[in-house]
């Protein structure tokens, strides 16, 4: 079902430029989401060298936190944070509008779902928070 | 009840006299009451009788009057001219499809694409006749109707621009009306659609920008009907090598 099968009538074919994502807002923000994506899995390879450092011991492991106090690696943090962040938030948004719950043969409306993921997401963070600070 | 008049402008595409389309410009009188299709309309029939385009019913069911307005995938029957006044209004062909002329797009490998998803009631046997109707409850046409809603307008296929990067992707409408045959209570041929839009240029295509729900006049909803047919694909994939006797259902 190739193009060049198909057309038997003269057409005009446009074509689509290398930057139609900056055309509208939505696929600006759709655009912005995938490259969220990005800082996602640097901060999961970055994760990866953290226990790969843990691995080989202690002056490994201690070098790796000399590493993360660099200010240049602290700014990527930040960035990976407000990355993370903003993938997070689409998520829940793009899952509740996936995923319909029904209760006693009722839908839930989306909103149940979206504040039960975001209800789901703080208490991870709180645990985690409070077994890296308090603890 | 004239009030003034609106600035339009038509993109025409006319082979025989320029190779690429270009822009006509239109200052038509203007009511209140006026929708775009109403504009084109009041040009073919006392301006420039050669504009061409497609429609029919002028109340938002045939699905024929598509176009762009403004840049935004929209029905021209439904779509007032006060809403962009003074203009000019910028009626275009529906973006991502070959034109054919003015604002008439080739539609052809659209209508493939419908047949190719059978969208209609698969039986692995029909019953007879003299056995009746295979009945549903109100509860089992509410799990499809939205998905029903289509009028194959293919303002979901102007709005996606993975459509528009990749012509061979099936597409919102037809993945939706796939969707909606998988949901009828009265069809046994979900595992045959799976090998149809479980493909490369099928549901695993899509990349969820969401515009094909946004831009759907019905709220049929194909960006959801798509996650969930994949969402489908995948346990069923999963079911199949985890299951002892496969999950083709």
């Amino acid at each position: 079902m190739r193009t060049e099968e198909r057309q038997r009538t003269p057409v005009f074919v446009r074509k689509v430029r290398r930057f139609w994502w900056l055309d509208t807002v939505p696929f600006r923000r759709f655009v912005l989401r995938e490259l969220t994506s990005v800082f996602v899995a640097v901060y999961s390879v970055i994760l990866l060298l953290f226990l790969l450092a843990l691995s080989r011991g202690r002056e490994a492991y201690e070098g790796f936190l000399r590493w993360l106090d660099l200010p240049g690696i602290v700014v990527l943090h930040v960035v990976i944070l407000a990355a993370v962040l903003y993938h997070t938030v689409t998520s829940i948004q793009l899952a509740s509008q996936i995923q319909e719950v029904r209760l006693g043969g009722k839908v839930l409306p989306r909103t149940f779902l979206a504040a039960g993921l975001a209800a789901g997401w703080v208490v991870a963070s709180a645990v985690v928070a409070y077994l890296h600070v308090w603890r | 009840m004239p009030e003034g008049t609106v600035a339009l402008k038509v993109a025409r595409y006319r082979p025989e006299r320029a190779p690429t389309p270009y822009f006509d410009d239109f200052e038509i009188p203007y009511r209140d009451d006026m929708v775009v299709l109403d504009a084109l309309n009041y040009i073919k029939d006392d301006v420039d009788g050669s504009l061409t385009y497609r429609w029919s019913c002028r109340m938002g069911v045939c699905g024929s009057c598509g176009m762009m307005v403004n840049g935004e995938p929209r029905l021209t029957c439904a779509v007032f001219l006060r809403d962009f006044r003074p203009g000019p209004v910028v009626v275009e062909p529906l973006r991502y499809f070959p034109v054919i002329r003015d604002l008439v797009v080739d539609i052809s490998q659209f209508l493939e694409k419908l047949k190719l998803v059978k969208p209609w009631i698969l039986r692995d046997e029909e019953k007879p006749v003299s056995e009746g109707e295979y009945l549903q409850t109100p509860e089992e046409v509410e799990a499809y109707k939205q998905f029903s809603m289509c009028i194959n307008c293919m303002l979901c296929y102007a709005a996606c621009p993975v459509f528009g990067l990749d012509d061979d992707f099936i597409g919102p409408a037809a993945i939706a009306l796939a969707h909606r045959y998988n949901l009828d209570s009265r069809d046994q041929g979900r595992a045959e659609r799976r090998a149809i839009i479980g493909v490369e240029w099928g549901a695993w295509d899509c990349t969820f920008v969401g515009e094909c729900s946004v831009a759907c006049p019905k709220h049929v909803d194909p960006a959801v009907a798509i996650q969930r047919t994949k969402l489908d694909l995948a346990t069923a994939a999963l079911k199949s090598v985890l299951w002892p006797f496969g999950g083709s259902r």
